[in-house]
């Protein structure tokens, strides 16, 4: 058994990791690391380790985050050393199920704390590697041709000036969209959130791929779009005149490293954890393809100008984004969304087409002949159309029923669930239209 | 002296600067710049460039898998795990360092004596009987990768006419812990590293005749440069076509030429390349991919190959920078003058495009004639392809070249890596350019520095 490095030892050879990490050893010729990260990133970390490491060779398994937990299961863990990836639900699932070792991190170094939120393991068995924030991608030049103000909250999306100009994830498609959706639900409340949303997708395009909600404003097709940060600031690192707007009310997440119990190449697996970990390992996230947050404040100061510091955010809100939470909810979210918006939008274009033009004309009205009854019926005719047939209340009761959004347990309670949800939905959408029209002035 | 210079230069003054077709070409400058779609691309193929890109970009992953079954399928053997593992940014891969560097974006063809000009298969390359015809560094579990391949380099100091010397670097292939034995003494090889992208389906798309019409394989018109098509199998056709693709024009289609890399460089089957190349030691390989036990269904379905090869297809160019800045336009001329566009040929036309029609009727300036030139000794694989000799390569296109430094990371050029900079690359050209090469080493050096400010415009 090779000898541990006492903490002093450790932090003199710039590891992150209590145990050491095989420095002045030769490590293993090889670790086996299984990741769903972007090949984009997953090079740039491989040739940067083996040309730090010659002679272990690293050998990536790309699975995504279910195929790897079943992988993480074998009693083998199929030959696993390192899990690295961005899935934040599976972490404490494999932690709970006995697939990690111990990790004890110098604090000192890695916080394990950004933006107010712990990102890593309080047990100890995995750790942040980086964090991504959701916001608001916009073509600047497209908004000051039409003399449009930028939008700067989740609130302003469901504003009528983005009508054909926002792209939106769908959430059953796009893997971030669940926590995106999750934290904008969080922010603004949930039956509030889920009215915002419908109305800001009335007149939206509906992206079914992750990269091309970014790429929509990058092409011109969309003004804005919501998404997670990396690929709005991987489009302005590459040269693309875009912007990144966090409302104040966002949050941070991180993707994590652990070690697999069974890791046949320990000081090799230890050795990786502790590269990526590394200040030139964190600072690699700075290169323009990557784009995501180090967790190592002490990095920062390498940082491209212009970059973000999650760890001293200015114009955040103070916002308790609840991450287990959330987790919990990314399944459910993305069934509603297809049932309150993919499904329906042309007939929610209709109805809210219909809502706002009620308002403009009570708008356009002479304040000195104010309409009551004809307001009322708009309000009224506005909640409904927000309606969400799953209350806040209830959300994290039924969460576990949808746990993840591509998997499909309990089928027939699903359906069941479903048809009475889009039972309800209709009927409030129609009878909201009913009240817009009614309130509509006559010609 | 200057003056004197600058006077002489301007006489080769090209009368007007080329520019590309604006429907073909992007004004982009960024890190981007090999990344984005023709602009003159419908809203239906804008779509499926980018469900290709997707397809491009991914990550293929050992099978079954249970949420992905249409992307897995890695392997037996295989390079590496994803199209961008070696185009990373649609642009050039990057070499080996050195000895204790991988192979990440370079790749080791192999043959066996056999195949060549004038076989009875058209001269295709015969595989190693152990090996097959690519060496694949690794393995799915179970399956034994083929071993380490790296390079180590040598440097010598090559001095231009004035003086100035411009050390040229050249690669020694390492092939180490190998898995199925010594490779033994006939093993041809040739390393190759991965070429930028951009604009294929532009060069797909001028007419065969067009590059039989530049061919001059006998130089009747004695300039010495005898460019010749290579007459490659289609697979698709089941029959000899005129190459086009691969840096010895050994594929005949992009279609072609992405199964062949998805085969080759991935381990994935298609229609196109319905068999592993697993062979008949490859024990191992030979099960995992099922080969004994009847036939497998391709693992890269029809629709996933005609996603991924509209994708390069559609790559369009960047457009021209600094086209009308007066030493650009010196170096324009020279390029004509002294003999680089006898093989970059500057100006094709494109044909009929039925795969793409947005592609057809264009004037395209991709700098190639798409044909094979014997480069000399210096740039000698020593192995034959189809028609193509162990001297042979083909002109690659040079639109883009200014934006590698921009879009990769560590820019290197010429079908190895080997050259640092462009005129490390003109300084290994030997065999039919060497004229032009001679006549760079001789230039003075503000004409040696406006044929430079002219490539880094392309």
């Amino acid at each position: 058994m090779r000898p541990l490095f006492p903490r002093i030892a450790a932090s003199l050879l710039g590891s992150v990791l209590m145990l050491g990490s095989g420095a002045g050893w030769a490590l293993e010729g090889q670790v086996v690391v299984m990741t769903s990260y972007p090949d984009e990133l997953v090079q740039r970390y491989e040739q940067a380790f083996e040309r730090a490491n010659p002679g272990t060779d690293l050998q990536v398994v790309w699975k995504p985050s279910r195929d790897a937990a079943v992988e993480l299961a074998k009693p083998d863990q199929g030959g696993v050393d390192v899990y690295w990836t961005p899935s934040l639900g599976s972490f404490p699932r494999l932690r709970d199920a006995g697939a990690f070792r111990p990790l004890t991190v110098d604090r000192a170094i890695l916080p394990g704390v950004v933006d107010g939120q712990f990102v890593s393991d309080r047990q100890g068995f995995f750790e942040a590697f980086e964090v991504a924030g959701y916001g608001l991608i916009v073509n600047p030049a497209a908004l000051a041709r039409d003399r449009l103000p930028q939008p700067a909250t989740w609130r302003d999306l469901a504003a009528t000036r983005w009508n054909g100009r926002l792209a939106l994830p769908i959430a059953g498609q796009v893997s971030f969209s669940g926590a995106l959706y999750d934290i904008l639900l969080q922010a603004e409340g949930w039956e509030a959130g889920w009215a915002l949303l419908g109305e800001a997708a009335a007149d939206a395009t509906l992206v079914g791929s992750g990269g091309q909600v970014s790429e929509s404003v990058v092409n011109g097709e969309a003004d804005v779009a919501v998404t997670v940060d990396f690929f709005a600031r991987s489009a302005i690192a590459n040269g693309h005149p875009v912007v990144l707007v966090y409302p104040p009310r966002t949050a941070f997440l991180p993707a994590q490293v652990a070690i697999a119990r069974a890791a046949p190449h320990p000081d090799a697996a230890r050795a990786f954890v502790d590269f990526v970990l590394s200040a030139p390992g964190q600072a690699l996230l700075f290169h323009p393809d990557i784009r995501r947050y180090p967790v190592r404040p002490d990095v920062y100061t390498q940082a491209p100008a212009g970059t973000v510091n999650p760890f001293q955010r200015i114009g955040a809100e103070a916002y308790a984004y609840d991450m287990e939470k959330g987790l919990n909810r990314h399944g459910l979210i993305a069934a509603l969304f297809d049932s309150l918006i993919a499904e329906r939008q042309d007939r929610l274009k209709t109805l809210w087409g219909a809502i706002h033009a009620a308002e403009a004309a009570l708008a356009a009205q002479p304040t000195t002949k104010p309409d009551p009854e004809r307001a009322a019926l708009v309000s009224r005719a506005r909640t409904l159309a927000g309606f969400v047939p799953v209350a806040g209340a209830d959300a994290d009761r039924l969460a576990p029923g949808f746990q993840d959004r591509r998997s499909n347990r309990n089928p027939e309670e699903q359906a069941a669930m479903r048809k009475d949800w889009s039972a309800r939905i209709d009927a409030a959408q129609a009878d909201a239209l009913d009240l817009v029209r009614r309130a509509l002035p006559t010609p | 002296m200057r003056r004197i210079v600058l006077l002489a230069a301007a006489l080769l003054v090209a009368a007007t600067p080329l520019r590309a077709d604006e429907a073909v070409t992007v004004p982009v400058q960024g890190r981007d710049a090999f990344s984005r779609p023709l602009p003159a691309l419908d809203p239906v193929h804008r779509a499926a460039f980018h469900a290709g890109r997707s397809l491009f970009q991914q990550v293929w992953t050992v099978g079954p898998s249970e949420v992905r079954p249409d992307l897995d399928g890695l392997g037996p053997l295989f390079n590496r795990q994803s199209c961008i593992a070696c185009h990373a940014k649609n642009g050039r891969g990057e070499p080996p360092e050195g000895e204790s560097d991988s192979m990440r974006s370079t790749l080791v063809r192999l043959s066996v004596p056999g195949g060549g000009a004038g076989d009875k298969a058209g001269g295709a390359p015969r595989p190693h009987p152990v090996y097959g015809d690519q060496f694949n560094p690794d393995g799915i579990p179970g399956v034994p990768g083929e071993g380490r391949a790296t390079l180590v380099w040598s440097e010598r100091i090559d001095r231009l006419a004035d003086g100035t010397p411009v050390a040229l670097r050249r690669p020694d292939l390492r092939l180490s812990t190998l898995g199925y034995g010594p490779l033994g003494p006939e093993v041809m090889t040739s390393v190759r590293m991965a070429p930028p992208i951009v604009g294929l389906g532009l060069l797909e798309a001028v007419p065969e005749a067009d590059l039989l019409a530049l061919a001059d394989p006998d130089d009747r018109d004695g300039d010495g440069v005898r460019g010749r098509v290579n007459l490659v199998w289609d697979a698709a056709r089941g029959a000899f076509s005129v190459g086009r693709f691969g840096l010895k024009a050994n594929q005949p289609s992009l279609r072609q030429q992405n199964a062949g890399a998805f085969d080759g460089d991935l381990g994935l089957t298609s229609t196109l390349f319905a068999h592993h190349g697993c062979t008949a030691a490859q024990t191992a390989c030979r099960a995992a991919a099922g080969e004994d036990t009847g036939r497998v269904e391709p693992e890269l379905s029809d629709e996933q190959l005609d996603l991924v090869t509209l994708y390069t297809r559609a790559l369009a160019v960047p457009a021209r920078r600094n086209a009308d800045d007066p030493l650009v336009r010196v170096g324009e001329g020279l390029f004509a003058a002294i003999g680089c566009a006898a093989c970059h040929t500057p100006t094709l036309r494109t044909g009929p495009s039925p795969a793409l029609p947005e592609l057809a009727g264009r004037t395209i300036h991709p700098y190639t004639d798409l044909l094979l030139h014997d480069m000399g000794e210096g740039l000698a694989d020593g192995r034959p392809d189809f028609q193509a000799t162990g001297r042979q390569w083909r002109t690659p296109p040079l639109w883009g070249l200014g934006l590698t430094a921009v879009v990769t990371d560590h820019p290197t050029y010429l079908h190895d890596g080997r050259a640092r900079t462009p005129l490390e690359a003109i300084l290994w050209h030997g065999g039919e350019a060497e004229p032009a090469r001679e006549a760079v080493r001789r230039m003075p050096s503000l004409n040696r520095k406006a044929l430079l400010v002219f490539l880094d415009s392309l």
